[in-house]
């Protein structure tokens, strides 16, 4: 890679390929988190613990990953680890009323105690686990030969997941009757309950499923990006997850769209790393932009009208 | 939450307090479960912690000196959670005021001792209370709540600081990222030889002291209880809600800029990239333990720096890392939070114990 | 046989709150029963147990003569009941077709469809003559509109018993009318209706039968309207005689204390106030009538200093207030909020921090910035004992009071200060009947001291009781200004809803 170079011969079509397939891989564990943050929030409970289940799936699916020497089990526990420690944001929040702020931290500071504490206890390093089993790029060369769509063939398990988990996703919500009741008792729990439907039960699932989803996002870092668990992968990816979850319109294709737009930022980074701008910086620019979106591009758009509150109010 | 539920020996604790109790307890529990796992005695282990550290008095102070930092995160969340504002952006602010601090404390020469002390504690109270301030003024002028900007406010500040004392702050020829030195009339002063355990500690107790006193005794903490309470009679009744809420932030972001500061100008001498283990988030378990009270945040904090310097020997003598303690404040969280979860289980206890009782009608 | 009956209903909340004592009540098919009471009688507790919201302790419940179970509004739901309650369960982002299907959607398996449920609706809203677009948002409906959605969601299910719970209390006459001509044809079409209320009036007109509760009991049940009266009912309801338009007319008016001219808000979202001008004397009372969400809310902000616009232009004895509520409070313009757990009352703070609130900033409660704790706790024990609040110490939580005790805190709050004007708003909303009679006394008691007082409230009685002057807000704006004798309260209420006053109208009773 060359050092330096001159600005205006920077921006050649390498780069900007570069940057395209960066934007895509930096999106998937975006898009992932954020389409848990979707079911969260439109079934009703903030998506605060998004963060903490991410870290969960990236360190648990590796663990799996090590124990057992297959990958497909480690995304398996990625995901059964996001639930489990969704459930504690569900059972504190839905069940016994807790301020969802605080139980939504609660499961961040869990999953960012235990992640480093059980690295330790495991594999007796520091912050970074030896590289397991995981999933590497397609390379397939009859992908490649399609035009305009060779790019594909660059991208792994995950990229492809991303788009059918939003398809399935959209049509979850707007073309089923679960679905249908689930945005009623995000938008008003006490109405949906005189109607009998189990709050509870459509909380929790919308709580499991945004686990399961942002532990698959983890796991996108730890064993799709990377082969193994840094402390510290998840860089709050979770938390900007809550903004994109606004920025689109709590809906799966603005999940989508709104994480390609973020991750662009993300990739941005990444590439410009070898130009002359110091790279912490580079790194600060997501989470600046981020900043910015949040203060002054969210006003008009609101979130369901029940979000933390309870079937008796 | 029942109220005045604990009773011992005649005189009656706040109930808040015996959650608190409880929650901690409950924590322990949960954590030496997860001791049995790694195949060490739980019962030993926690007698290392606490016994072991409580019994020499070079480890007393280790543990006074690993509390002085959480007194200070733990009473910046615990003011902010008052009147009901989520300031998560602890580590930053403490980040920025450490920096403040490390700059002042070691390019400004020709001040004694006492004012230079003063003067770089001043810097990085400000330099806390300034990002406090910006988060105030996102969350009163543009509606956005500061839960999330303080956490990017966090990200940001850790990217700026490291950029300082990796790039134009980093002193000639030196190896790790860090900045000059501070001048030995910014240090501050070891109450106890050969440890950690400095002045810092004193002015988090007067901190708290001042806050107690702002909270109980002037209409200003009134004002702020009230806001915290209900911020719409607040503002019906003529309180300025937005005056209330930025004054309150910036107080928590001073805080925790002194936090920094003194971490710079006691233990480190000068701004490290390592400088908190996490202190800020820390402040949360802290507040919460001691019931978001400044004068209980010094006890709950000494609870959590008995822990740490606990975890230390723990750490070197088994395979138990010192992460052990993060699990039991997360634990405490988990707990604190969920009063109704603590009174279910006090009353299985009880009906264990106490069939007779339970049997009757509760009218 | 009785279609439901509810027999010996048992239910308490707590300790010292017994919300229902051994309660029956029944109703045949094809009866429409209002059940009355003051408020906090049990009415809406007694049709919760009906409807599965709420566990009865005791007692059992008969469908056709068969003991039955219900535990959640869905048993209910499925036997044929439906409630509409008070405050609307409705979806304002969704449409009216998806608020009423909801959990009983069409479609094959666990496909949604709609068009069926669409055909059903759309054949409802014809059937009943509703007048609704079933793709229209809820949130641009109007309140009678609401209603209606509420009332084709028991359709839909085929509910053959409804229980209303106040429903005309936040309708315009005119649409009480639209809602008793439905209720006729449910009626004639063999429905049973349970309506919950307090309004005598009402009552009279639209039931077949007559049950009252007071304090928890079942008074009277099964009266026929014709054998009774107003005043009849209303001893029943409050368990003594009371004088229901007694009237203090003001002794001696003063000069003009307070004005609003031209006020104008608009916030964008419907909620408006069009060049409003008033103004209230000293030593008079000014009564502001409407249906609630006319304008009254923006008004009362107004006038307290929540809105300083460039729109609103406020003078209390000549001088201009347009800056905070501190501004006003400290110009001597006392606020009984019209909201008092969320607007007035500070449940988790102290009795006696509660009755400082607002003027705590100044002396005697506040020296150097410091709390004066003995002043505070002399003045407060000293309120205490004046307005009769019932509470063992100033250092109970607010919140543990009853409403009307925490009613009389807010007024000992206000009336203590020296005042020239006192903004009220629903000062007797939710407070039982003998604190009502109380606190009355002392706003005409404040009125005669000089001070000039503008009270809003949704009670027509009340206005009409205490208002030297009547002015009426109709969507923003002052469409009728009268003395209380000059009117009647059906003309009162056709102003209310936009209406003029033609020669044609008769006036209802």
């Amino acid at each position: 890679m060359e050092n330096k170079k001159n600005m205006t011969t920077f921006f050649t079509q390498d780069v900007f390929y570069a940057i395209f397939l960066a934007t895509l891989r930096m999106a998937v564990p975006l898009a992932l988190v954020t389409l848990g943050a979707t079911f969260s929030v439109l079934c009703g409970v903030s998506e605060l613990g998004c963060e903490g289940m991410m870290i969960a799936g990236a360190f648990f699916g590796v663990l799996a990953s090590y124990l057992s020497g297959s990958r497909w089990l480690g995304v398996f526990f990625a995901m059964l680890a996001g639930i489990v420690f969704a459930m504690v944001h569900g059972l504190m929040h839905v069940v016994y009323k807790v301020n969802h702020t605080i139980s939504g931290m609660a499961v961040n500071l869990l999953a960012s105690a235990f992640a480093p504490l059980l690295v330790k206890l495991v594999w007796n390093t520091n912050s970074i686990t030896p590289t397991v089993d995981s999933f590497k790029t397609y390379e397939h060369t009859a992908l490649k030969r399609i035009p305009g769509l060779s790019f594909l063939s660059e991208m792994n398990i995950f990229f492809f997941a991303v788009l059918a988990l939003v398809c399935i996703s959209w049509f979850y919500f707007f073309k089923t009757k679960r679905g249908f009741r689930m945005r009623s008792v995000g938008e008003n729990p006490q109405a949906a309950n005189t109607l009998g439907i189990n709050v509870i039960g459509y909380k929790l699932a919308g709580v499991a499923i945004c686990g399961a989803l942002s532990g698959l996002g983890g796991a996108s870092l730890s064993l799709g990006q990377l082969s193994q668990y840094v402390d510290g992968m998840t860089a709050g990816r979770g938390y900007i997850a809550m903004v994109i979850n606004a920025f689109g319109h709590y809906r799966p294709l603005g999940s989508l769209l709104g994480a390609l737009f973020f991750g662009f930022f993300d990739a941005l980074q990444l590439v410009l790393q070898s130009s002359a701008i110091p790279s912490q910086f580079l790194m600060m620019l997501p989470y600046v932009v981020t900043l910015l979106i949040v203060s002054f591009g969210l006003k008009r758009i609101k979130q369901p009208a029940g979000v933390g509150k309870h079937h008796d109010n | 939450m029942r109220s005045s539920r604990f009773v011992p020996y005649g005189f009656a604790i706040p109930a808040k307090y015996g959650y608190s109790a409880s929650a901690l307890l409950l924590s322990l529990v949960c954590v030496a479960i997860i001791i049995l796992f790694t195949g060490y005695s739980p019962l030993e282990i926690y007698q290392l912690i606490f016994i072991h550290t409580l019994n020499n008095k070079s480890r007393i102070f280790l543990a006074l000196s690993q509390a002085t930092p959480l007194i200070f995160t733990g009473m910046a969340f615990a003011i902010a959670y008052r009147v009901k504002i989520i300031n998560l952006g602890g580590e930053g602010q403490l980040h920025i005021g450490g920096m403040a601090a490390a700059v002042i404390g070691a390019y400004v020469t020709g001040l004694g001792h006492v004012s230079h002390v003063f003067l770089s504690l001043a810097a990085g109270a400000l330099a806390g209370a300034f990002v406090a301030f910006l988060i105030g003024i996102i969350k009163n002028k543009l509606g956005t709540s500061e839960v999330i900007t303080s956490i990017l406010f966090n990200s940001i500040i850790v990217y700026f600081t490291s950029f300082l004392c990796n790039g134009p702050l980093k002193p000639a020829g030196s190896a790790t990222a860090q900045t000059k030195a501070v001048q030995a009339t910014a240090r501050l002063t070891k109450l106890v030889a050969k440890s950690q355990f400095t002045t810092a500690f004193i002015i988090a107790i007067g901190i708290a002291v001042l806050l107690y006193f702002l909270l109980n005794r002037t209409t200003l903490g009134y004002e702020m209880k009230a806001v915290g309470h209900n911020a719409v009679a607040s503002q019906v009744q003529g309180i300025n809600v937005s005056r209330v809420y930025l004054f309150t932030i910036m107080i928590s972001g001073a805080i925790a800029g002194l936090c920094g500061a003194i971490l710079v100008l006691g233990v480190n001498g000068r701004y490290v990239e390592d400088l908190s283990l996490n202190y800020g988030f820390a402040g949360l378990s802290v507040a919460a333990l001691a019931s978001y009270e400044p004068l209980a945040t010094i006890v709950s904090a000494i609870v959590f720096g008995i822990l740490k310097a606990g975890s230390f020997a723990v750490d070197r003598t088994t395979s138990i890392p010192v992460e052990l303690v993060s699990v039991v404040q997360a634990f405490v969280v988990v707990f604190i939070a969920a009063p109704r979860m603590i009174d279910r289980l006090f009353d299985l206890v009880r009906s264990i114990f106490d069939l007779k009782k339970w049997r009757t009608k509760r009218i | 046989m009785s279609l439901v009956a509810m027999r010996n209903i048992c239910k308490q909340f707590s300790q010292s709150i017994i919300a229902l004592d051994g309660v029956d009540f029944s109703i045949d098919r094809g009866e429409v029963i209002s059940l009355l009471g003051e408020n906090g009688a049990g009415k809406t507790t007694l049709m919760k147990i009906l409807f599965g919201m709420v566990k009865a302790d005791q007692g059992e419940i008969f469908f056709n003569g068969e003991p039955v179970l219900i535990d959640k509004p869905l048993t209910a739901i499925r036997m044929g009941i439906y409630m509409v309650h008070q405050h609307f369960m409705l979806i304002p982002a969704m449409s009216v077709l998806e608020n009423i299907i909801i959990g009983n959607e069409s479609g094959t398996g666990p496909l949604l469809d709609l068009r069926e449920a669409r055909r059903t609706v759309v054949q409802l809203i014809r059937e009943y003559n509703f007048d609704i677009d079933v793709d229209a948002l809820v949130r641009n409906l109007s309140v009678g509109q609401c209603q209606r959605v509420e009332l084709l969601k028991a359709l839909y299910r085929r509910a053959d018993i409804l229980i209303l719970d106040e429903p005309t209390a936040v309708l315009t006459p005119y649409e009480v009318t639209d809602l008793f001509r439905a209720l006729e044809i449910f009626r004639r079409e063999g429905k049973s209706i349970i309506i919950i209320t307090h309004k005598l009036k009402e009552t009279l007109h639209i039931a077949d039968k007559i049950s009252v509760l007071r304090n928890g009991t079942m008074v009277k049940h099964g009266i026929i309207p014709a054998e009774t009266s107003a005043i009849e009912l209303s001893s029943l309801m409050v368990g003594r005689s009371v004088n229901l338009d007694r009237r203090r007319p003001a002794k001696s008016i003063g000069d003009v204390c307070l004005t609003a001219r031209n006020i104008t808000v608009d916030h964008g979202n419907g909620n408006t106030l069009k060049d409003i001008s008033l103004s209230v004397r000293k030593g008079e009372i000014l009564g502001i009538a409407g249906v609630e969400g006319n304008g009254q809310s923006l008004l009362l902000k107004a006038l307290v200093g929540l809105e300083t616009g460039p729109g609103v232009n406020i003078t209390v004895n000549g001088k201009k207030l347009r800056k905070s509520p501190k501004q006003f409070l400290n110009s001597g313009v006392g606020h009984i909020p019209e909201d008092r757990t969320i607007m007035g009352i500070i449940g988790e703070m102290s009795i006696k921090d509660n009755i400082i609130l607002g003027y705590h900033r100044s002396r005697p409660f506040c020296k150097h910035g410091m709390r004066d704790e003995k002043e505070i706790d002399r003045y407060s024990r000293d309120a205490i004992e004046e307005f009769a609040i019932k509470a063992d110490s100033g250092n109970m939580k607010a919140g543990a009071l009853s409403g009307g005790n925490q009613q009389k805190v807010m007024l000992a709050r206000t009336f203590s200060q020296p005042l020239h004007v006192l903004i009220v708003a629903q000062p007797t909303r939710g407070v039982d009947v003998g604190s009502v009679e109380y606190i009355h006394n002392q706003i005409i008691g404040l009125r005669d001291s000089g001070v000039a007082i503008l009270l809003v409230s949704a009670d027509l009685d009340e206005i009409y009781t205490l208002s030297d002057r009547i002015s009426v807000i109709y969507e923003g704006e002052i469409v009728a200004e009268c003395l209380p004798g000059e009117l009647t309260k059906a003309q009162l209420g056709l102003l209310m809803t936009g209406n003029s006053l033609t020669p044609v109208e008769t006036g209802r009773d």
